[in-house]
């Protein structure tokens, strides 16, 4: 009982905090400058790990992908296949995944520090809405950081693949394009690509309320910042779930 | 001019505040004494509304705010300063940002007078040199300094100051005190500070309350409380 209320009770107050958050941006309370900051930083930290991650999979998509169609002597199709998966699930998840684990947990533990050594509370004392002032601009960041990063994810991902096709597979380069902008044509490219927007704001809401329910000194910064890691990770693969079965029924 | 009227305040089953009540004038320095864990920060942090009590009220110059909204209260902290343990700057900022930032928030002035203003604040608290340091490249006694100049940029007419003393060494703490204290004087404004340091307490205070158990057991001028007959208000002072 005790822990079911705790459960309600939490939930709860990070509804009324995503409540505020949204509050403060649809009364226009977004201050630029610290939004681009945030996106500076946001993007700078986790593009590397991006970049390596997807060209990985990429590659690995690829060689699996001629292994298995070879046998059916459907090569050709190692294309389809890649920009498929891309741009239909992995990009947007594997670019959501590697994001809560870079950039979120820099929000959680920022926040999580300032919360422990009461700059949030100070930021109050001087007449200013912490909300406004340094959760909004980290929010708005994440929305407009990570569907970048999934576009340059998914580029990578197709080069991997591409690099792959050609050498091993050899596939001729210009087809192998043709293929995949075909594939990517007929999937629809925005019925991957709109699960990002959900999953922005989902990471957002759950590393900056973690950093802001932090306490317990820098024990407590480590504690609500894996926590906050994990949450994601968990809800980005059930939200991307849910997601999935909604497109696919409405949208094909 | 600051009532606050049988104030009391529980965190889960715990009572920290027990009926509170006590009046500090304008323009004196007010200190509130008790051991560690008595309910000082948490009294402090409700004559600025960052908490709210269970029971009873706060007036801030006639003006009720135990029930205001937050965004009123940011309006009203405008006037007021609040130094905290740590100092609580921050600690992604210059040191000179970290004062001028009230002044960008509230005044619109333009830069060559947000230079100008954080220089003279700053020669006021005895620090030159430090405008381009990080908090983290400073010690403890210059963050307070720092800290205080941050809270009273905005020439607050209150000003609230939790345990400025506590980790610093005894010179420093001395020298921390009677800077509050000469600020305070300065801008005129009514000082709240909370501490167990006696001694410090005894240098700056027009007047004192001790709280224990969460409850104010004696008031008055340093003389006064000398000469309190009560057992743990003998005990706490000597
Ligand atoms: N936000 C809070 N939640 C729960 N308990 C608190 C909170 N703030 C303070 N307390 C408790 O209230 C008591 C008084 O705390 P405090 O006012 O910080 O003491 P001090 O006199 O040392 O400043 C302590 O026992 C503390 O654990
Ligand atoms: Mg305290």
């Amino acid at each position: 009982m005790a822990v079911y209320q705790q459960v309600v009770r939490s939930l709860g107050n990070a509804l009324w905090f995503l409540g505020e958050i949204f509050g403060n941006i649809l009364r226009g309370k977004i201050r630029f400058g610290e939004v681009l900051k945030q996106v500076y930083e946001q993007g700078l930290q986790s593009v590397v790990i991006v970049v390596l991650t997807s060209l990985a999979s990429g590659l690995v998509l690829a060689l699996q992908g001629y292994v298995a169609m070879s046998r059916f002597g459907a090569k050709e199709f190692v294309a389809d296949l890649v920009a498929l998966s891309l741009v239909r699930e992995l990009g947007p998840v594997f670019t959501a995944l590697v994001f809560s684990g870079k950039a979120g947990a820099r929000i959680t533990a920022e926040l999580g520090t300032m919360n422990v050594n009461d700059q949030i509370l100070a930021t109050r004392t001087l007449g200013v809405d912490p909300m406004e002032f340094l959760v909004v601009p980290r929010m708005v960041a994440c929305f407009l950081v990570l569907p970048i990063l999934t576009i340059i994810s998914e580029f990578c991902g197709i080069m991997g693949g591409y690099f792959v096709g050609v050498t091993q597979a050899h596939i001729a380069g210009v087809y192998y394009i043709n293929e995949t902008i075909r594939a990517i044509h007929y999937v629809d490219f925005f019925s991957g690509f709109i699960k990002v927007f959900f999953f922005a704001i989902l990471i957002g809401w759950i590393c900056c309320y973690e950093g802001f329910s932090t306490k317990g000194g820098s024990l407590g910064v480590g504690k609500y910042t894996t926590k906050a890691v994990a949450y994601s990770y968990i809800f980005v693969i059930l939200l991307n779930t849910l997601l999935t079965k909604v497109i696919l029924t409405f949208w094909g | 001019m600051i009532r606050v009227r049988n104030v009391s305040k529980s965190f889960n089953d715990q009572l920290v505040l027990n009926d509170v009540s006590l009046d500090i004038k304008s323009e004196e320095i007010f200190v509130v004494l008790g051991e560690s864990g008595a309910g000082k920060s948490v009294l402090l942090k409700h004559l600025i509304g960052l908490l709210q009590p269970d029971s009873g009220t706060i007036q801030i110059d006639n003006e009720d705010i135990t029930h205001l909204p937050e965004s009123k209260l940011l309006k009203m902290r405008k006037k007021m300063g609040y130094l905290f343990q740590e100092g609580a700057l921050y600690d992604f900022m210059t040191v000179f940002e970290n004062i001028a930032f009230p002044l960008r928030e509230h005044a619109h002035l333009d830069e060559k007078t947000i230079r100008q203003k954080v220089k003279d604040i700053l020669k006021m608290i005895d620090l030159d040199e430090v405008e381009e340091k990080m908090p983290a490249q400073l010690s403890g006694g210059m963050k307070k300094r720092v800290a205080l100049a941050r809270a009273m940029i905005l020439d607050s007419k209150i000003l609230f100051c939790d345990e400025p003393t506590s980790g610093l060494d005894p010179i420093r703490s001395r020298d921390v005190s009677d800077l509050i204290r000469n600020v305070s004087r300065k801008f005129g404004c009514t000082t709240v500070i909370t501490s167990h340091d006696i001694r410090n307490s005894f240098r700056v205070a027009d007047r004192l309350a001790l709280i224990h158990d969460g409850k104010i057991i004696a008031m008055g001028t340093q003389d006064e409380l000398k000469a309190s007959k009560d057992a743990f208000v003998k005990e706490f002072i000597s």
